[in-house]
């Protein structure tokens, strides 16, 4: 069994490294906190002969297994923090070179995406929209492409499972991440905020094809758009 | 001393009542109906989800809808209309006049009358599910612009605004803060002003700390939702664009607003429950509570600290990273204190001399399974890995595992531990044991499979995820169906809770004053205590927790026994 | 009894009234407090609501100001009456603190009527209709801030009111105290709300 679902981003496997690390931290702190609460239980049974031991804890000597308890604790949240850190800021600084560029927009209840244009360029009249329930979200292959997330409703949150990006998107605000898929395929994109009745229903497709593909895809698109305009 | 000795009649005695111990007791049983409430809200929608499609016993079909509006329901109702009375009201009505020596509430008719109030909140909260759409369905965090304009794509008049789900809702939950705001009030001038002569604030028992604590952090941190809500209502009802991003208002303020105040408020949730814990684990570890001032320093330093972590619920809305790394900061040194405070309950133990009754099983059952709880937001603190894991199961897991102890456990310990002391009535030991053990195993059953689902990208608030392949494949989708069993085995398992309270309130064996031979004032008074409480003003001479004191015969002594020449000798 | 409970219940007694009271306005400051934040951040990021600020009248804010200055005065004269016990000072100046109160909501619905007659609702349709959006925020924060407030001196002057009736008879004389208190913690949030909205134009 796997614990995540496959892993198709270049930064999706630092984000599953990031819990296995906070894992081995948690896993430790859990055995040796339930075999502190547990090993008195065992062995400190009561008996009328044999009172408890008189001790309030209230000098330093008393609670120094805490304090070390809690030194340790702050310094490995301190080496989660740099070890995440990297990583939050990878995924959240959008990078110098940027190959393609998407807007994603949510709505009640599905994603538009919109694709630039023959200009090249994205928000121009000669944009590319396609808002249809369960359409497909096409992006080439180990390419940056950056995502311009909007929302024209209510709060929604476009998630991609396996490229483990999640990002809210706001009415009134736009959001910009990335990510660089690594292989091709054909994927879930959901919802992840609640956006009324039918959230459960907002799915969409995120298709990951090669550069050939892409452009195909978004010629044919142009000129769906050209013959109905 | 003398009370009022005419006789009171029904009405006076059980709903009119300004006793301290009636009123807490009816803060208790309106919040065990409204868990009740969300139990079976829970019931219906696990069943929902573990057979989706199907017709659900008791209830028929379930629509997305009503799928929406019932886990809304049973975030707003467990929090707030459960946790909120049992553990803040309910737990300071019984215990701040007993503990601190004194006959009643600084102000009794202040305090009927926010159970009043509290009790209009429910009324109007259960009422919503009743209006032409149904309650409120939008996430308990009633973020906008779903909750102001989301269900009404047209513009509604006044009235049909005003009783939609979502301005109901905003009503019933403006009330709540209301009467908790005036109970808050009222302990801290009782526990300020009414104490027993003697007992200065570090003789005072750890609980009557915590709930005092928790209702200052509650007064400081609800002031600005109390202004966003009013905010979030005008714009249901009157049409202004506080929240609206089309009229120039920021939906995003509304987040800060109620996380401000709802992050602190999981503190206002723990504390009540911690003392509780405080003062069960040295009764039965026949032992003082480990580093007594120390956890006090320590909870007044995380109740400052409260007040700068709520953004961590945000770092996927966009915030700026910057921010998010301070809250990320602030999240992780919140951590330390209160791994501290359990780590001195743990402490506590060792050395001990332990009895495993009932209450003390609940508080441990409370530890044990917090800890999985407070180590899981280990991964969720850490921003990058939360960027995945944000609104998934594995959310749903972590918070059930923090809440749900803090809760149940922490109620059914201070039950079984009070319940002798206010009813006079002895509990069925063994049933209580049955009860615990079923408790804890069907909890686990329900819920730590989930850290899975929510591992393997399963997102919340979802009625029906036939859309999506990752979660429909096994083993997601027998997890579900073990969650679901699990939830309604748990649910089942409360009946031996009531059946054991009431057989016990008929004809449970007469309970001895001081069963657990505890130090504290309550004990000193009759079981169950009368007005009044006490027969006459107890004189407080030393701490709580003054138990197997070296040299002297008896492993305890009250508060009220004052120092002896020769126990000064042996402390030294 | 009562004699009993002086000498053994309070070891540090703060008059209970005044604490509670001192809570009460704690909580209250925070309420207004995050409203007063919220308005802060919308108008350091809208400088144009400069222009729908003009349209309140700085006259009657001002005398709404000068209204409840003086008439925190007279309820602390109020207060002065009743540590002597002089019963009829209390209710002379007591009715003069409510008349204050009155005047001062008098003049407020003289201002609204004004600003509602110019089409400035809690929505301002008509600040909508022509796209101005973010100037009809100004006035759904002016109506909430100045409504709530509003709110605040009715019940104030029905407290006071309260108070009065059972001072004149010389029953709960320290509650005087009390609602000068909360009198002034309407002052206070007052000479708050007056610059923010009438003044910073």
């Amino acid at each position: 069994m796997h614990i995540f679902p496959e892993n198709i981003s270049t930064y999706g496997q630092e984000i599953d490294n990031l819990f296995w690390l906070v894992l081995v931290f948690v896993v430790i702190a859990l055995v040796i906190s339930l075999f502190v609460l547990i090993y008195p239980l065992v062995n400190n049974h009561y008996t009328k002969v044999k009172k408890a031991t008189y001790f309030t804890g209230e000098n330093k000597k008393h609670f120094r297994w805490i304090s070390i308890a809690l030194v340790l604790l702050g310094m490995s949240d301190f080496v989660i923090l740099l070890a995440e850190h990297n990583t939050w800021e990878e995924i959240e600084n959008i990078p110098a070179k940027v190959d393609v560029r998407i807007g994603i927009t949510g709505r009640q209840w599905n994603w538009i995406f919109t694709y630039p244009g023959p200009d090249g360029k994205l928000n121009t009249g000669d944009d590319l929209v396609v808002d249809e329930q369960n359409s497909e979200l096409h992006v080439p292959v180990n390419k940056n492409i950056i995502l311009e997330l909007r929302s024209r409703d209510v709060l929604h949150s476009f998630f991609v499972v396996n490229t483990r990006l999640k990002q809210d998107v706001i009415p009134g605000r736009m959001n910009t991440r990335w990510f660089n898929l690594t292989k091709e395929g054909k994927y879930d994109i959901s919802c992840a905020e609640i956006c009324g009745v039918l959230h459960a229903k907002m799915r969409n497709f995120l298709v990951v094809e090669s550069q050939d593909k892409y452009e195909q895809y978004l010629k044919t698109l142009y000129e769906k758009n050209t013959a109905n305009p | 001393m003398e009370h009022h000795t005419h006789q009171l009649n029904f009405w006076q005695k059980y709903f009119f009542s300004t006793d301290h111990k009636t009123i807490g007791a009816q803060y208790t049983i309106v919040g065990l109906m409204m868990a009740a409430i969300g139990g079976f809200l829970a019931y219906v929608f696990r069943y929902n989800l573990a057979f989706p499609g199907e017709n659900i016993p008791l209830y028929g079909s379930l629509s997305a809808q009503q799928y929406n509006s019932f886990i809304t329901c049973h975030g707003m109702i467990m929090v707030f209309w459960v946790a909120m009375p049992i553990l803040l009201a309910g737990f300071g009505n019984f215990l701040i006049p007993t503990m601190i020596g004194t006959d009643d509430m600084a102000f009794p008719v202040l305090n009927m009358m926010s159970f009043w109030i509290f009790l209009l909140s429910a009324i109007v909260l259960v009422a919503s599910f009743f209006v032409p759409g149904g309650a409120f369905g939008g996430g308990w965090t009633m973020y906008p612009p779903l909750s102001a304009n989301g269900y009404l794509n047209t513009e509604p008049d006044f009235l049909t605004a005003f009783f939609s789900g979502s301005s109901l809702m905003l009503v019933a939950v403006a009330l709540e803060f209301i009467a908790m705001l005036m109970g808050g009030i009222n302990f801290l001038v009782t526990t300020i002003n009414k104490r027993a002569k003697g007992l200065t604030p570090f003789k005072m028992p750890l609980v009557i700390w915590f709930i005092n604590l928790a209702s200052v952090i509650f007064m400081f941190s609800v002031g600005p939702l109390v202004a966003g809500a009013v905010m979030l209502l005008f714009d249901i009802t009157l049409g202004t664009g506080f929240y609206d991003p089309a009229r120039g208002g920021d939906p995003i303020l509304f987040q800060h607003l109620f996380w401000f105040f709802g992050h602190p408020e999981v503190y206002v949730l723990l504390l009540p429950s911690l003392g509780v814990l405080a003062e069960i684990i040295p009764v039965f570890a026949r032992k003082p509570l480990f580093a007594y001032r120390t956890i006090i320093y320590l909870a007044l330093f995380s109740a400052v600290i409260s007040v700068v972590v709520w953004a961590h619920h945000q770092f996927i809305a966009g915030i700026d990273p910057r921010m998010a790394t301070f809250f990320s900061i602030g999240t992780i040194i919140i951590s330390i204190p209160f791994a501290g405070i359990f780590l001195s309950f743990m402490a506590t133990l060792w050395g001990g001399s332990i009895r495993l009754a009932v209450p003390m099983m609940w508080a441990l059952g409370f530890i044990a399974l917090f800890l999985i709880g407070g180590l899981t937001g280990l991964f969720l603190g850490s921003n990058a890995f939360d960027i995945y894991a944000h609104d998934t199961y594995f959310v749903v897991a972590h918070f059930h595992y923090t809440l749900f102890p803090d809760i149940f456990f922490g109620f059914f310990a201070a039950f079984y531990y009070w319940f002798p002391k206010f009813t006079g009535k002895n509990l069925n030991e063994t049933l209580g044991k049955v009860h615990f053990w079923l408790t804890f195993v069907f909890f686990n059953c329900t819920f730590f499979l989930l850290f899975f689902n929510g591992l393997g990208g399963q997102h919340r608030r979802i009625n029906d995820y036939s859309a999506f392949s990752n979660v429909m494949q096994e083993p997601y989708i027998l997890f579900e169906k073990i969650s679901t069993i699990s939830a309604i085995l748990l649910i089942l398992t409360q009946f031996i809770f009531l059946y054991n309270f009431f057989s016990s309130l008929a004809k449970g064996k007469k309970a001895d004053k001081n069963l657990w031979s505890a130090n504290t004032l309550e004990w000193i008074a009759d079981s169950p205590p009368p007005h009044g409480n006490f027969k006459e003003f107890p004189v407080v001479y030393r701490g709580p927790y003054d138990y197997s004191l070296p040299g002297i015969e008896e492993d305890f002594i009250p508060q009220n026994v004052p120092v002896s020449e020769k126990e000064k000798l042996n402390r030294v | 009894m009562d004699k009993n409970k002086k000498e053994l219940l309070p070891i540090n007694a703060v008059p209970q009234g005044r604490l509670s009271m001192w809570l009460l306005i704690s909580g209250e400051l925070v309420i207004f407090g995050g409203l007063i934040c919220c308005y802060l951040l919308y108008r350091l990021r809208y400088p144009i609501w400069a222009e729908q600020a003009a349209h309140t009248s700085t006259f009657f804010g001002a005398l709404n100001t000068v209204v409840l200055l003086s008439s925190s005065f007279t309820v602390v004269k109020a207060h002065e009456a009743a540590l002597k016990k002089q019963l009829n000072k209390i209710t002379m100046w007591m009715s003069l603190s409510i008349l204050g109160g009155l005047l001062f909501l008098i003049n407020k619905s003289i201002e609204y009527t004004h600003e509602i007659e110019h089409g400035f609702t809690f929505s301002s349709p008509h600040l909508q209709e022509s796209g101005n959006y973010v100037g009809s925020l100004f006035w759904s924060f002016y109506y909430t801030m100045t409504g709530l407030h509003g709110v605040h001196v009715l019940v104030g002057m029905i407290i006071m009111f309260v108070i009065m009736m059972q001072a004149r008879k010389g029953k709960n004389l320290h509650r005087v105290e009390l609602a000068g208190m909360y009198w002034h913690m309407v002052d206070l949030i007052w000479i708050f709300l007056f610059p923010l909205l009438y003044i910073a134009k």
